[in-house]
């Protein structure tokens, strides 16, 4: 088994933190194409973003190079449900938020929300769908004062 | 005016009824997020930074400090009884405290925890009172070169006083940076990096960061880790420690406060690397080191005290220089600024009341605190039995409404989501998120000093080594780069943050 493991290489963490430092860097870089660099007495809008992008890269490189040499380390395995559920919900909530009211966009964001933890009673998911709504309804709407309808009409 | 006059002021403040409510809602909030695993004091504050712009500004920052060291005495709950930190600062308090508990011994252990929490807060408290005017009048003799070196001196040096690799810490900061700059160029008036999206003009608030990153990601991580049940909990059994515990303790105690309250101060250090640094200490200096962990009453009082103190003195760079030394005080930062306040030397001259009225509210938090913590610790545990399934329903949803009630927009919350999904990747790539924060506000402090100076010197940079103070930051971020290069100094600070990960 331990020969096996071996002849994998890279250490995955590592390799995705490099992946996403070059990535950032690259797409900086390429946005700032158009700005101008200036020089150092008069800065541009470009110096810094591409400085600061060509540094990413390096540390990217620095990071990633001598991981592809280390023994095989995985990624912590990705549930998606979580994942998926959360973002949805959030998303979700910020389109009802304006077009249908506070109201049923919270009712959503809890309740779509809450199907990220599979072992929860519906009972339970509906009432504190209720008692939250409310609550935010009561204190940030009323309270605090925030700008979102409450009721889509 | 003198040091009374100003103290008394500061007290005159921090008591005014409004002022003392939102002090005792902050505790209460800290010691509650402090008890339930799962959630920081970083994401409840994150959650929190939008409400207090409906506040005064004092109030605002009095309830979200008081937010900060709450967390640090609830996290011991949690640890001592459930063998959980609450937070990550507590992490080695489960070493003895849970022990102490399995002893019967958990009601000593969490008096001990409470009272070496107040002793700390209160010597912390007075640190903050004297070293801020003496730091800020050095500090309103700083130009814009002093600052960039600073700056650059902070940030490095919080990358290796943080937990884990230093490189990825450094690109945290540099995505940070750039993050910083998305938006209109302060100086030439030109878009950046903003995919020509009109809502980006304005640049990204940092609350959209905050609460993607430190919530929304949060949020998933916990429920792909663990189960969403309670936990199960020690007995809790006769709460006065013994005059044994005492008499064991108030050295730990002492030199706990004194270790965190100097960790406290430097970039990056903060209440986590305080307490694992005192427990080492305390195991250091011990006459008997090897029965630590098996419930000595030293291992809980020293790190206890040491992150309170230094969740304290962090408060120091941020009020008496304006640069904040770790994420929570890059929250803190951004909480002035929502009231248009930059921290700095000139708040204390201009803004006596801001100060004074802080320091006064943070040593009558302590005293709430211990009142919250102690008699009511029954209240706290039962929390502990409260599913988190029923908790992060509540959590997703106070983190919707402060995105949006920012600029009543959807864009943002939208945003805000993205960076929860940047936030998972970042989880997964095992990158601590707190750098890139830092990086995020000290970005365009950084961007228009240096641009200021380059412009008085018209290009030269050897202003940098010219200026004094300057050039001391400088060498010390060269001697910190070189001592990072050695081999030998790398090995102690891995060995250093080993026992965090144990």
């Amino acid at each position: 088994m331990a020969r096996l493991q071996d002849t994998a290489k890279g250490d995955g963490p590592d390799l995705l933190s490099a992946g996403l430092f070059i990535g950032f860097g690259a797409l900086g870089l390429w946005m700032s194409r158009g700005l101008d660099f200036g020089t150092l007495a008069q800065m541009g809008p470009g110096f810094l973003p591409r400085v600061v992008c060509l540094l990413l890269i390096a540390v990217g490189l620095a990071v990633g190079l001598p991981a592809l040499k280390r023994p095989a380390q995985a990624i912590e395995a990705i549930r998606l449900r979580p994942l998926l559920v959360i973002t949805i919900a959030v998303v979700g909530f910020a389109f009802a938020a304006t077009h249908a009211g506070f109201v049923l966009a919270s009712l959503w964001l809890v309740i779509a929300g809450s199907l990220a933890d599979p072992g929860g009673k519906w009972r339970h998911v509906l009432s504190l769908a209720a008692g939250l709504t409310l609550f935010g309804a009561l204190v940030f709407v009323y309270g605090l004062g925030v700008q979102v309808p409450l009721w889509p009409f | 005016m003198t040091f009374v006059d100003l103290l008394f002021l500061g007290f005159s403040e921090a008591i005014t009824p409004a002022n003392l409510a939102f002090c005792l809602l902050g505790a209460l909030l800290g010691t509650l997020i402090g008890v339930l695993p799962g959630i920081g004091p970083t994401a409840t504050i994150a959650v929190l930074l939008p409400i207090t712009f409906f506040l005064p500004p004092l109030a605002g920052i009095i309830m979200l400090s008081g937010i900060y060291y709450g967390a640090q005495y609830g996290g011991s709950t949690t640890a001592v009884l459930v063998n959980l930190p609450g937070e990550a600062s507590a992490v080695v308090t489960t070493l003895d405290g849970y022990q102490m508990a399995r002893q019967g011994r958990a009601g000593a252990a969490l008096a001990v925890a409470a009272l070496g929490s107040f002793f700390a807060g209160t010597v912390a408290t007075f640190a903050i009172a004297v070293a801020g005017p003496t730091l800020s009048s050095f500090a309103l003799s700083f130009g814009p070169a002093e600052y960039v070196s600073l700056m650059v001196f902070g940030l490095l040096a919080a990358t290796i006083l943080a937990s884990g690799p230093v490189l990825k810490a450094i690109g945290m900061i540099l995505i940070g940076l750039l993050l910083g700059m998305v938006g209109t160029d302060q100086a030439t008036g030109a878009e950046r990096l903003t995919f020509g999206a009109i809502e980006l003009f304005d640049g990204i608030d940092f609350i959209v960061i905050a609460i993607g990153i430190f919530g929304f990601s949060e949020i998933i991580a916990n429920l792909e880790r663990t189960g969403s049940e309670g936990v199960k909990l020690a007995p809790l059994s006769r709460l006065w420690p013994t005059r044994e515990d005492f008499h064991n303790s108030w050295a730990a105690v002492l030199r706990g406060t004194g270790i965190g309250t100097l960790l406290g101060l430097l970039p990056g250090g903060g209440a986590t690397l305080a307490s694992f640094s005192a427990y080492s200490l305390e195991k250091r200096v011990s006459k008997h080191p090897e029965k630590f962990g098996t419930g000595v009453v030293e291992g809980v009082a020293a790190p206890e005290a040491a992150n309170n103190a230094a969740a304290q003195s962090s408060f120091i760079p941020l009020l008496t220089l304006g640069i904040p030394s770790n994420n929570m005080m890059a929250m803190m930062l951004s909480a002035f600024m929502i009231h248009g306040i930059t921290p700095g030397p000139t708040v204390l001259t201009n803004q006596p009341e801001i100060f004074w009225g802080l320091v006064a509210s943070m040593w009558i938090g302590n005293l709430l605190l211990v009142v919250i913590n102690l008699p009511m610790i029954g209240l706290w545990v039962k929390l502990l039995t409260v599913p988190y399934r029923l908790l992060y329903p509540a959590i997703l949803l106070f983190c919707c409404i402060g995105v949006y009630s920012m600029n009543n927009r959807i864009f943002d919350v939208i945003l805000a989501a993205g960076f929860g999904l940047l936030g998972y990747a970042f989880r997964k790539a095992k990158c601590e998120p707190g750098p890139l924060l830092l990086g995020f506000v000290l970005g365009p402090l950084l961007e228009s000093n240096l641009r200021r100076t380059l412009l008085i010197t018209q290009g030269d940079p050897s202003i940098f080594v010219e200026r004094p103070i300057s050039l001391v930051m400088l060498i010390a971020t060269v001697i910190l780069l070189a001592l990072m290069i050695l081999p030998s100094f790398r090995r102690t600070r891995e060995e250093a943050f080993q026992e965090e990960e144990a």
